[in-house]
């Protein structure tokens, strides 16, 4: 079975990407691959929605990390849509890294963030 | 140049041994292949003719097609096709009469085989069974010949003797390849293996009838958040045809349960989906959504039979409103139903192959059935006596399938061996929370000890790296207001590397009060406590 499912849409000129199900090493490699193959170069940037994410652990920590620099050397920029009182929020948390992300509550409000930036 | 069949034949002595010869009992014992054989011999020598070949008709193409011969083998190694209406034997399918060829004509013969020998003289004539041709005899003569009434009478006998014996092999193969293909259509599209959930035990089964296929079919389905799909389902009909419509409702429902939909939803769907087929498709369902966490079940039914509950207190079956079958009535609903299976308890879902008996009403049936299995201590018990009872009818049953599932309890301690691949660590996280939640453990606890737990082992996993099959240990136990958590690898720690590295043991130290990792030669321990309250 397949832990985890992407699903994809654009706005202008900015993917969004909605993460469904676990993420953990059984899968992080392929989502991170799907989520570079699918924000093209003409892209300003790509929204990760993580929202309905049942679990995420350092791996997929990783994978945050890893697609943030992929898409930095494009040129290209990441911002993410969490629940922070989620098991995804605790994983950032625990780990220390949720004050180095960038985070916003809405599609909407990740867009406009990208845009602006 | 025609000659027609010439009413009775009364054949002189010489011809008569011939004929006797032609009909000899031990005929009957061969295979079709040295049937044929032995019959264009014989023919061969009665006649005294230099070739002899037997011609079959393929349905499909509406031609003769060379399979058997004589003095003329290579109409059969090149297989020379004849079509119906053309030629020689084409015209005597065709015209289904003897027809006579003193001096051939080659314009008249198509086939190159005749022509190349140099045949003068043929005389052939159908074979026919209950009115249906199924191909032609003919023999030939080097030199010009005339076959005469006495001729055409021996070649006639042997005609009325091979007719019956292809067609009975013809119609036996013909039950056989559609029985071989409808069985291993049937086994490729039932689950080879059942998944492995801790807390869970599953088994199922699918008999056969005797002498053909049905269109029972069973499935378990693993779902996202760990839900557990079992599902039970039977086409009405028989043979080749509901076996594949079997496939294409199963995978249809497999699909859309995979999608997450819940289960009258998911049947509803089921059910669009066997009405839009271009032949009409009916067919009654079940399927069961279990939640190992709480122990919930959603169930809902499309006109199938009733589901039985095996529990040590009250071994029940659960009577539902049980919507109508998929593919009977355009837009039809399905009710979900809300049912709890508590640990011990055992679902059993069940096709009428099962209970259906003629002379018997089918509550008693369902009675019988519940009877028979409500000893099993376990689903795989639960089977093995419904299969059990049901070889014990005896000829003339239908297919049967039969899947069952226990909510088997976790107990006090949970103790897990897994094997070292990452897709152990769904099963840990399913196990993992399941036995928190049965112990009261809820909230930030219960997420924050799930992600320590869920890093020890990724680590456990990320050593054992060696080509070998490794495995690895996580045992958990709650002592007053602590949990402690073990995970045990047989693999050396490695110091954590690269600048996104080490962040696992980073989340345990945060996640739990106490941390203790100690890697030996032996292999790495790391060994977590949490305090419940207050923290």
């Amino acid at each position: 079975m397949n832990l985890a499912d992407a699903r994809f849409s654009i706005h202008g000129n900015v993917v969004v990407a909605q993460l469904l199900g676990e993420i953990d090493m059984s899968n992080a490699d392929g989502i991170t691959r799907a989520l570079l193959d699918s924000t093209t170069n003409d892209a300003l940037g790509l929204v990760l929605d993580l929202r309905a994410v049942d679990y995420l652990d350092s791996t997929g920590i990783r994978l945050i990390y890893s697609v943030r620099e992929s898409l930095r050397t494009r040129g290209q920029g990441l911002r993410l849509i969490i629940e922070m009182d989620s098991i995804v929020g605790d994983a950032l948390r625990l780990s220390g890294v949720a004050r180095h992300m960038a985070v916003t509550d809405t599609v909407e409000a990740a867009i406009a963030a990208l845009r602006d930036s | 140049m025609l000659l027609t069949a010439v009413g009775q034949v009364s054949p002189n002595p010489q011809q008569a041994r011939e004929l006797y010869r032609l009909s000899d009992p031990a005929l009957s014992e061969l295979g079709l292949d040295e049937l044929l054989d032995e019959m264009l011999i014989r023919v061969r020598s009665a006649l005294g003719v230099d070739t002899v070949a037997i011609l079959l008709l393929d349905e499909e193409s509406q031609q003769l097609v060379a399979r058997a011969a004589k003095g003329i083998e290579e109409e059969v190694d090149r297989g020379v096709r004849i079509p119906i209406g053309r030629g020689f034997a084409g015209r005597i399918a065709a015209e289904r009469l003897p027809i006579f060829i003193a001096d051939v004509d080659h314009a008249d013969v198509l086939n190159p085989v005749l022509r190349e020998k140099g045949i003068s003289s043929l005389l052939g004539v159908p074979l026919i069974v209950e009115g249906a041709l199924l191909g032609v005899i003919h023999v030939g003569s080097l030199r010009p010949r005339t076959f005469g009434p006495g001729d055409l009478g021996i070649l006639q006998l042997a005609a009325a003797r091979v007719a019956p014996a292809i067609e009975r092999a013809r119609l036996f193969s013909a039950l056989a390849h559609e029985h071989r293909v409808a069985v291993v259509l049937q086994r490729s599209l039932l689950p080879t293996r059942l998944p492995e959930v801790v807390g869970v035990s599953i088994a199922a089964r699918y008999l056969p009838a005797r002498d053909e296929v049905g269109g029972d079919w069973y499935d378990v389905i693993e779902l996202p958040r760990g839900l557990l799909g079992i599902v039970i389902g039977d086409v009405v009909g028989h043979g080749i045809r509901a076996a594949a419509l079997m496939g294409q409702l199963r995978t249809a429902l497999h699909g859309y349960a995979l999608e997450g939909h819940p289960p009258g939803y998911t049947l509803e769907l089921v059910d669009r989906f066997a009405q839009g087929m271009p032949e009409p498709a009916m067919a009654t369902a079940a399927y069961a959504q279990f939640d190992p966490e709480t122990g919930v079940l959603r169930y809902a039914t499309a006109g199938h039979l009733p589901p039985i509950i095996l529990s040590p207190q009250e071994t029940r079956s659960v009577e539902l409103v049980p919507g109508t079958p998929l593919g009977a009535f355009a837009y039809s609903r399905c009710p979900e139903h809300e049912l709890r299976l508590n640990a011990g308890e055992t679902l059993v879902l069940y096709t009428d192959g099962l209970v259906e008996r003629r002379d018997t009403l089918l509550s008693d049936s369902i009675e019988n059935l519940i009877e028979t299995i409500r000893e099993g201590e376990t689903p795989e018990d639960v089977c093995l006596l419904a299969i059990d009872r049901l070889m014990r009818i005896g000829p003339g049953r239908d297919d049967a399938a039969i899947v069952a599932l226990q909510n088997t309890a976790i107990p006090g301690e949970l103790r897990l061996r897994l094997s070292a691949e990452p897709r152990a660590l769904t099963e840990v996280r399913q196990a993992l929370r399941r036995w928190l939640s049965e112990r009261g453990i809820a909230g930030d606890a219960w997420r924050e000890i799930t992600i320590a737990v869920g890093e020890a082992c990724a680590n456990a996993i990320e050593h054992a790296y060696s080509p070998a099959p490794a495995s690895f240990e996580l045992e958990a136990t709650t002592d007053g207001d602590w949990v402690t958590v073990t995970v045990r690898d047989t693999g050396r720690w490695r110091e954590p590397r690269g600048r996104n590295r080490g962040r696992g043991l980073t989340i345990m130290r945060a996640a739990m009060d106490d941390v203790d990792v100690s890697s030996t030669a032996e292999g790495t321990v790391i060994s977590m406590r949490r305090r419940l309250s207050a923290r």
